[in-house]
């Protein structure tokens, strides 16, 4: 098939994917209410705000953080020396074979006017950069394999944007080694660039058989070297104006012996146009990928990072802003992991096995929740629960290579999930501290609460619904038995400033602390659960350390809750 | 001496003044900090929902240290108490700090129980001690009346924090003493800021604050010192919320206990951050330097006890 055609519609792949990529920036959102705003004014509220910026003092920010954000990946030069060697290598090796090599009929043939791609230092050139990209790759794969245990999550999408690079750059390496021993290719190119008669061609070929790695069924080992010196000076004379030693191209010289059982099974010239077709058809994919992967992050990347050096630390306020910012930043993710390795909450990951727990694991499905692909109420009560249970500490946000703000993103999916899911029965933990401090989404957040709190009512039986007398004949097992030692002295109840604060504490809290161990000291643990009283504890253990017979009330508060949150799962699950 | 720093997951973002004052102070004293980005939650705040996954994360951040050969410094009271109750419990269960284990060894991490975790306060107590403060201190305070406000988590249960004497503590009073601030004896002394309810029941916890606020402003104090960085926050930040509703009521502002002593030593007050404290104005940090005066008394009997 023609170049140009493939070239044609991998361009038009790439075109089609990157408008569906950059469309989705203004038409997706996470937010609890629904909010109406059209695609159109988010788009042209996005156009205002890069031109308010470009025209403004803030122009500066913009050129320092395409300065140092961009170019030289300072974020990620502040956290580890190796990943910045990581992306550096490949980066700059890649852009500079794209803009030396792949588009060297518009770049290189101008920029340069002795530009030739087998003449030096273009040659080592290519192979230099070519060797910069492949340490890259496997400094990478290094990473990913290294820090598993770090809980660094690889997807398989990882593995195929590295796996992609590694053979565009290997199949490039191999096709210029299998140029070199193509015999086919020698005589192409000394029919069309030297004028020589049999015998210096043979001395010709002697040479190059000798020194740049030809293979040639006319040449016997070992090689007559006055036949050698001859082809040396023909070579002098006749190629070396426009060709470098292959001894340059150091990387494919070297792979150049792999491609020999191909030539002799295929023949040499099939040889060449497979590993043509092969590296060919490696970058024009990739360009067609491009829009669909992780590698938009390329084009994604840059503007999150703008916007994160123009708007600093603030907080946007109008949700047009909000949203797009929202969804620049989902798309420039990378999955590269470095929020959930520092993720606070990792050994909640490991106790909960909930991979939504993991910051860079959240990114890639709320992606799918903002499109609306995702309906599954089994995967969105994980996510939920994933959202929910973080520490607030804000590393992610602070670590991110791209400048997602992932703290944004993620209090607002946690709510965009709370109004529509299930009872999250983290809401009933100190994971809601800091929401409070905060005070983003009251509303949503009292709303949120109501729900499972319901559902903590309905759970349980209370002292007030029991008709029968209550009994002795109740035996479950409750874990800490200190309760035994409780004789009644209501101290505790004396001094818990939770029951000081009612008017009517009895009807407020269900049962008063001593009530609680009195009903585990009967048997009856399901109403000591489903007192109000346990989540109303302000955990201050003041009960507990003036208890005269080392009753652990406080201790015993926060077996009940974690006993009421499992039965309530249990039954969410059932 | 050198301590990993254990700041948790409040202090790095929203009370970086907290870690800089106390690393400023004790850095006077030649004891260093070391930050570990390798710590994460103390896993306070997964307690009300599971006891196993509480204990977790403190034993891993402890297993760090162990690893790195330091003792931990902790200044959150909610950490002090989850890594004191995870070293207590697994000292007690050999079952679960195997299961433990096992799970850490994955990171080539293990936990032995040879780390030791102390308060900041205790280190200022019992390691420098008030007398080596007292010998440092260039200026006390005269006449500042500070509420200070324990927290909870450092008192109680005793048995597992160890701190000091839950019912009559004297490490706080002793500290404050250094700097010739008057610590107020006041009813919410030792009682609940109502962090542990702040959005769970909004309504309790906001009333627990407000009892304190108010029970320190009657006792006279000028500034509250929590000791906690949930309390701070509480008093920092939620009093703010509280009072955004009737601003005709005056804010009561807090100062930290590294940033008072900070003064005394002489250290910058930029550097104790604490104009970053949000409750307290430019006019409050004049009044706190107006009654900073240097301690006369003090060094000429001091010099009259080394010339005998």
């Amino acid at each position: 098939m023609n170049f140009n055609i493939l070239l044609g519609f991998a361009i038009i792949v790439c075109l089609v994917g990157l408008f569906i990529r950059f469309s989705i920036w203004f038409s997706q959102g996470l937010r609890p209410a629904a909010q109406t705003i059209s695609p159109v004014q988010r788009l042209t509220a996005g156009i205002q705000a890069v031109f308010s910026t470009l025209f403004s003092a803030k122009l500066l920010l913009v050129l320092k953080s395409t300065l140092f954000d961009l170019f030289l990946q300072k974020r990620i030069f502040e956290k580890s020396t190796l990943r910045w060697t990581t992306h550096t290598l490949i980066f700059t090796g890649f852009i500079l074979l794209l803009f030396m090599h792949a588009l060297s009929p518009v770049l290189s043939d101008s920029l340069f006017s002795d530009y030739q791609p087998t003449l030096n230092p273009f040659l080592f050139l290519r192979n230099l950069f070519g060797i910069m990209v492949l340490v890259g790759l496997g400094l990478a794969i290094y990473r990913r394999i290294s820090q598993k245990a770090q809980r660094l999550k690889s997807s398989t999408s990882d593995w195929a944007a590295l796996v992609f690079i590694a053979v565009i750059i290997l199949s490039g390496m191999l096709l210029e080694g299998a140029k070199m021993s193509s015999i086919t290719t020698f005589q192409g190119m000394v029919e069309e660039y030297a004028d020589l008669d049999d015998t210096e061609r043979n001395a010709l070929e002697a040479y190059w058989v000798k020194e740049n790695g030809l293979r040639s069924p006319n040449i016997v080992k070992p090689v007559d070297p006055a036949l050698v010196a001859e082809g040396m000076e023909i070579s002098n004379d006749s190629c070396m104006d426009c060709h470098a030693p292959n001894s340059s191209a150091f990387a494919s010289k070297t792979l150049s012996p792999i491609t020999v059982p191909f030539s002799s099974s295929l023949g040499d010239a099939a040889t060449v146009s497979f590993f043509w077709y092969l590296h060919i058809l490696a970058c024009l994919s990739f360009l067609a990928w491009i829009p669909f992967s992780k590698m938009f992050h390329i084009l994604a990347a840059p503007v999150s990072l703008i916007i994160k050096g123009v708007t600093g630390d603030q907080e946007l306020k109008d949700p047009v802003s909000i949203f797009n910012n929202q969804m620049i930043g989902l798309s420039a993710c990378t999955h590269c992991g470095s929020c959930s390795v520092e993720c606070s909450s990792s050994m909640f990951y490991e106790s909960f096995q909930n991979d939504f727990i993991l910051p860079s694991e959240k990114v890639q499905y709320l992606k799918k929740i903002a499109a609306g692909k995702e309906n599954n109420p089994e995967v969105l009560k994980q996510m939920q629960q994933g959202l929910y249970v973080c520490t607030s500490c804000d590393r992610c946000t602070t670590v991110c290579p791209s400048g997602i703000n992932l703290k944004e993103i993620f209090v607002s999916a946690r709510y965009a999930l709370l109004a529509k899911g299930t009872p999250e029965t983290s809401m009933l933990s100190h994971f809601s501290f800091p929401l409070a401090l905060a005070r983003n989404f009251v509303d949503d957040h009292i709303k949120a609460l109501k729900k499972v709190t319901d559902i903590f009512k309905q759970s349980f039986p209370h002292l007030a619904d029991i008709d029968a007398p209550v009994t002795l004949d109740n035996t479950q097992k409750f874990d800490n038995s200190s309760f035994n030692g409780c004789f009644s002295c209501q101290r505790c109840t004396n001094i818990c400033p939770v029951v000081r604060s009612y008017d009517n504490p009895g009807e407020a809290l269900g049962l008063l602390p001593h009530q609680i161990m009195f009903s585990l000291g009967i048997g009856n643990i399901d109403l000591a659960t489903g007192a109000q009283m346990i989540w109303s504890c302000s955990t201050c253990y003041l009960c507990q350390e003036h208890c005269p017979n080392e009753v652990e009330l406080c201790d015993i508060f926060y077996s009940l809750k974690n006993r009421a949150i499992s039965k309530i799962e249990a039954g969410a699950n059932s | 001496m050198k301590y990993a720093f254990f700041q948790g997951c409040n202090i790095p973002i929203r009370i970086q003044q907290y870690a800089t004052s106390t690393e400023a102070v004790l850095n006077k004293f030649g004891i260093e900090l070391e930050v570990v980005p390798e710590f994460n939650c103390c896993g306070y705040p997964v307690r009300n929902v599971d006891e196993k996954a509480y204990i977790l994360p403190s034993v891993r951040n402890m297993a760090i240290a162990e690893k790195k050969g330091l003792d931990i410094l902790v200044i959150c009271n909610c950490c002090f108490a989850s890594l004191q109750k995870a070293k207590h419990v697994l000292e007690h269960n050999d079952g679960l700090k195997k299961e433990i284990n096992d799970l850490l060894a994955q990171e080539d991490l293990k936990y032995q129980g040879t780390v030791q975790i102390q308060h900041y306060l205790t280190v200022f107590h019992e390691e420098i001690g008030t007398e080596k403060i007292q010998s440092l201190i260039v200026n006390t305070f005269k006449d500042l009346n500070i509420a200070v406000i324990h927290g909870c988590h450092i008192l109680r249960p005793r048995e597992i924090t160890g701190f000091d004497d839950s019912f009559v503590p004297r490490i706080t009073e002793d500290l404050m003493k250094a700097t010739g601030a008057n610590s107020l004896d006041w009813r919410g002394k030792m009682e609940c800021c109502g962090a542990a309810l702040a959005g769970i029941n909004d309504d309790l916890s906001q009333n627990l604050l407000k009892e304190k606020i108010d029970g320190a402003k009657q006792a006279g104090a000028a500034f509250i010192t929590p000791v906690c960085s949930y309390c701070h926050l509480q008093f920092d930040t939620m009093q703010k919320t509280i009072n955004s509703g009737n601003s005709s009521e005056p804010l009561l502002p807090v100062v930290l206990y590294p940033q008072l002593l900070g003064l005394c030593l002489g250290i910058d007050e930029k550097l104790l951050g604490i104009e970053q404290n949000s409750t307290i104005d430019p006019v409050d940090i004049k009044r706190l330097k107006d009654v900073l005066s240097p301690p006369v008394k003090k060094k000429k009997r001091k010099k009259a006890k080394i010339a005998s």
